[in-house]
């Protein structure tokens, strides 16, 4: 069974940084980007984000240090 | 025969976002406990030789480390007659590119506020997203040319993945490009990471084992030094 659709509207202002974005990229259409972002912001409601920390940062760098990303 | 070699493919998002292309008919991880760290430039010098190569990379120090060049005739490239290798570690990298990565990198974490982070971290993905379009672009003319033996390198799922491995949209997109250009390909190909990532809040880490696949065998849980025997002439 194929998916029905409907619109949405979205200002031109957006379109175009998302034209931008996805210039090179394999997304095919404006659309395509759009259904991709708001599929993960659906997901990420029972997932949250991560957010930026001090903690994880440090633990980072200094794992970067050992690996030779760092000085 | 083509190696669509990839920086930092994890296993784990390869299965989440369910990219069929990157995984073929045969996948699985490598095992690369043999080595102390997950280090770039140790596992592509050991993949090309067929040899562990920690002790002679490590011997060069930090610094020095990043410039190694493996001559042809020491690699399995060698026994091709007509090999096209891209942008590899150890092999034929643009040294200036990752240079500029890992400067932006120290420039992040010394970096003292959130916004003056931020800003360094769209430069770096940027740099990046820009890298990944030539090398992309480069790797899909050769697939057309007559080469006997092709090997494409991709870092943009490790150098975005340390800032950013906790983004999911991020990493979402990237594995999506990457699984678009395994299905560009029209040959028997092999698809090899060095090592995967590990989600430590919004940046990543590398994980200690790597992933790889074909579409002709299950070659099970191979070293990453195996390669230079399984793959054929």
């Amino acid at each position: 069974m194929s998916k029905e659709y409907g619109d949405i509207k979205v200002s031109k202002e957006i379109i175009k940084k998302i034209e931008e974005r996805i210039k090179d990229t394999e997304f095919k259409s404006v659309d395509e980007y759009v259904t991709f972002v708001l599929e993960e912001v659906i997901r990420d409601e029972e997932e949250p984000e991560e957010v930026f920390s001090e903690e994880d940062e440090k633990k980072v760098k200094e794992r970067l240090r050992a690996l030779g990303y760092l000085d | 025969m083509i190696v669509l070699a990839i920086d930092a493919l994890e296993y784990t998002l390869v299965e989440e976002f369910n990219c069929t292309n990157l995984k073929q008919k045969f996948y699985g991880k490598t095992n690369i406990t043999e080595f102390s760290q997950p280090r770039t430039m140790v596992l592509w010098s050991s993949f090309m030789t067929g040899k562990n190569m920690e002790k002679e990379i490590l011997a060069k120090g930090d610094k020095e480390m990043w410039n190694t060049r493996i001559e042809l005739k020491d690699t399995f490239f060698s026994r091709f007659a007509d090999p096209k290798i891209i942008d590899l570690p150890g092999f034929n990298y643009l040294k200036e590119q990752h240079e500029q990565e890992r400067m932006l990198l120290k420039n992040y974490f010394d970096a003292q506020n959130i916004d003056e982070k931020n800003k360094i971290r769209t430069e770096y993905n940027n740099l990046a997203f820009e890298h990944h379009r030539k090398v992309k672009k480069e790797f899909t003319e050769t697939l057309n040319s007559k080469h006997d033996f092709v090997l494409g390198y991709f870092s943009v799922a490790d150098v975005v993945g340390h800032l950013n491995f906790g983004n999911r949209i991020m990493m979402k997109m990237i594995y999506k490009d990457l699984d678009e250009i395994a299905g560009t390909i029209k040959d028997s190909f092999i698809v090899l990471s060095d090592h995967g990532m590990e989600k430590v809040g919004i940046f990543g880490d590398h994980s200690n084992y790597g992933f790889w696949s074909t579409d002709f065998e299950d070659i099970g849980s191979p070293k990453i030094t195996d390669f230079a025997r399984i793959i054929k002439y």
